[in-house]
């Protein structure tokens, strides 16, 4: 078993504290992705499960063996750099080899691991090449198979694929994903960018100011976001935020420059401030007068096979998800509908979740939108 | 189609632009004239060298280009008045052993330096930096006492004794390192690298263009090193090939056909080095350079 525990991991630099007590187990086999924006955290994690950084507090332990003060090369793992990190000097073959040359294997079995390495790679016929005489695609696959020969406990990959082109950043993603698969090894993959996260992961960490936001599978994340900034971090484009009040009898109404329009209803006290999420591809749009709240499209933005109108309501902005199509709406007046099912409420001061009571009053609130003045 | 029509190029230059190409011609001639002046200010008192010390005594002072009279005379007075081919061996010796220790102590001093952290790294890294400014003249005396309490004046040992190590050495090597990917040396220390390989297996190999540029620079100053063994020599056989050249200038006036001759051989070496590393020399000095 080589599941990873790490337990209460604080880093700080010259007293400075950059991680603040990072909890998270993650089961032996599994594909785990963290994510978060340019300094979160995400990266140093990584690199004290490496062994590079020292742990400034907590534990962190490999299959029941606390890692603090153990040598990286001693730890089980083996690391894929954002820049590949290959050995400029050495060839294809020298450099995935050169792990096995220092564990001093025989040659023989150096030999069969490297071409083994090779063929689920693909790179048989690069191996007396030089990492300059490679693409990026093929250097970030020899850092890989400089990786796998290891036969490690622990894959890590440090945002491997942020260098190459959007094309072949998808290419290596998949071909991440089958080796994952094929190897089954303990994989844990630091990455900024979402769609790396929800595709990849068996179970996603999103980090946040050093801290962790929410752990879970990717869908689980995705649809119940625990924070206001996982809501907003996670979906593309990102989830619709609104300001709200509670109002009287529960009901949560939206501040739209001076109106208030009742959108669902819940327990909390009279006077609270939340934050009401939609998802853009939960929000209805409709060109029926009268149909939820009248809204302006501003902007459109073609994806090919969808559609994002970005629309304007009493100062609000609300990106609404739609399906291709040639009618062209930029400019027009619309009615949006925001669906109480869809709805997810935060509190404005914490900006956790509120978890609302099952039973909304109202089916699609905004049709029958009560506007208070 | 006319025969006009097929003169008259279908995409000729405009005129704004020929004249643009026209004056960059002009500049890039210019700018080659002023090399090749540069290139025969340099390169005269090679070739007024080489020619001199064919030149028989009577001749010397003429001043044609070339020897009227070329003669070996000069280089047979030399060998008989020096042992020359022996104090090329000591230079060669001198120079070359000061230059892999130097790169040797450089090497591992820069590398502390540059990877590691330890109480003092910042302030010894200073120390070492002063040094570099400290003129030979004020430590002449304390090393001329120091070997001569070891009774090693007059021999070549004590001659690269004080050219074990050089500042200049461990900073520039230093500064490459540290200017090497971080990422390259963690991924050796993931590979299992301990230190001494990730020196000499990573580090090295890939400094090759700065060590080959200091090496060449060591060499050419310590084979032109002329007062340390100045102070240290005591017989013409223990000494380096810049002192015999100096011993053909004497109270009753200097030698100048057998001191040519001799200032010949001694910078056949050098000149070979060059001539034969040409391109890697430029290259390493250019790395080096940019880096």
């Amino acid at each position: 078993m080589t599941d990873l525990q790490i337990s209460g991991v604080k880093k700080t630099y010259d007293g400075k504290p950059v991680l603040h007590g990072i909890d998270a187990t993650i089961p032996d086999g599994h594909f785990v992705v963290i994510v978060g924006p340019s300094g979160c955290g995400k990266s140093t994690l990584l690199r004290m499960i490496a062994g590079l950084e020292d742990i400034s507090a907590g534990t962190i332990a490999i299959g029941g063996t606390v890692m603090n003060d153990i040598e990286p090369a001693d730890r089980g793992c083996a690391m894929v750099f954002q820049n590949y990190a290959l050995y400029p000097h050495m060839t294809v073959r020298q450099n995935i080899a050169y792990p096995l040359r220092i564990a001093k294997l025989p040659k023989a079995e150096q030999d069969r691991r490297v071409l083994e390495a090779a063929k689920i790679l693909n790179l048989t016929d690069y191996l007396d090449r030089r990492p300059a005489q490679l693409s990026g695609g093929q250097r970030q696959r020899v850092a890989m198979g400089r990786a796998i020969v290891r036969e490690p406990d622990v894959f890590l990959f440090d945002e491997p694929l942020s260098n190459l082109d959007a094309l072949l950043r998808v290419q290596m993603r998949i071909e991440i994903k089958r080796l994952h698969k094929r190897l089954n090894a303990t994989s844990i993959f630091v990455t900024h960018d979402q769609v790396e996260a929800m595709t990849l992961a068996d179970t996603l960490i999103v980090m946040n100011g050093g801290r962790v936001e929410q752990i879970g599978p990717p869908s689980d994340v995705y649809r119940k976001p625990a924070s206001v900034f996982v809501a907003g971090f996670m979906g593309a484009p990102a989830m619709n935020l609104l300001p709200a009040t509670v109002g009287q009898d529960g009901d949560v109404m939206l501040d739209l420059s001076g109106k208030h329009v009742a959108v669902a209803q819940s327990a909390l006290p009279q006077g609270k401030r939340v934050i009401v999420g939609i998802r853009p591809e939960n929000v209805v749009l409709s060109a029926k007068s009268g149909a939820g709240l009248p809204a302006t499209v501003d902007l459109v933005e073609e994806l090919g096979g969808s559609r994002v109108a970005y629309c304007n309501f009493a100062n609000c902005e609300v990106a609404v998800v739609l399906p291709a199509g040639e009618d062209d709406i930029e400019g027009s007046t619309v009615w949006i509908n925001l669906p109480t099912a869809a709805l997810h409420l935060y509190d404005q001061l914490t900006g956790l979740r509120i978890e609302t009571p099952a039973a909304p009053k109202l089916s699609s609130l905004t049709r029958d939108a009560k506007v208070v003045s | 189609m006319t025969t006009d029509a097929i003169a008259t190029p279908v995409f000729s230059k405009p005129v704004a632009l020929r004249r643009i190409s026209d004056r960059s011609g002009l500049n890039s001639a210019a700018g080659h004239l002023l090399m090749v002046l540069l290139s025969i200010f340099c390169l005269f008192p090679v070739y007024w060298m080489l020619v001199s010390s064919f030149r028989p005594a009577n001749t010397m002072f003429e001043t044609s280009l070339w020897p009227t009279q070329p003669s070996l005379d000069n280089y047979t007075r030399a060998i008989d008045a020096i042992p020359i081919a022996r104090m090329l061996i000591n230079t060669l010796v001198f120079s070359a052993v000061s230059t892999v220790l130097q790169l040797l102590t450089g090497i591992l001093a820069a590398f502390a330096f540059a990877r590691w952290k330890f109480p003092g790294d910042r302030l010894i890294y200073t120390g070492v930096a002063l040094t570099w400014l400290v003129p030979f003249q004020v430590v002449m005396i304390p090393n001329y006492l120091l070997v001569a309490h070891m009774g090693l004046l007059d021999s070549v040992l004590a001659l690269i004794l004080p050219n074990i190590a050089a500042a200049l050495a461990i900073m520039l090597l230093a500064q490459a390192m540290r200017g090497f990917p971080r990422e390259v040396i963690e991924a050796a220390r993931m590979d299992g690298a301990n230190n001494w390989r990730i020196l000499w297996e990573v580090l090295v190999p890939n400094l090759r263009g700065t060590i080959a540029s200091l090496a060449i620079l060591i060499f050419i100053s310590t084979w032109n090193e002329y007062f340390w063994p100045l102070l240290l020599s005591r017989t013409a056989e223990n000494s380096v090939i810049q002192i015999g050249i100096q011993m053909f200038m004497t109270a009753e006036g200097n030698q100048w056909g057998p001191l040519m001759a001799a200032s010949t051989l001694a910078s056949l070496p050098v000149l070979v080095i060059y001539v034969v590393l040409q391109r890697q020399v430029v290259q390493s000095f250019m790395k080096s350079g940019i880096r």
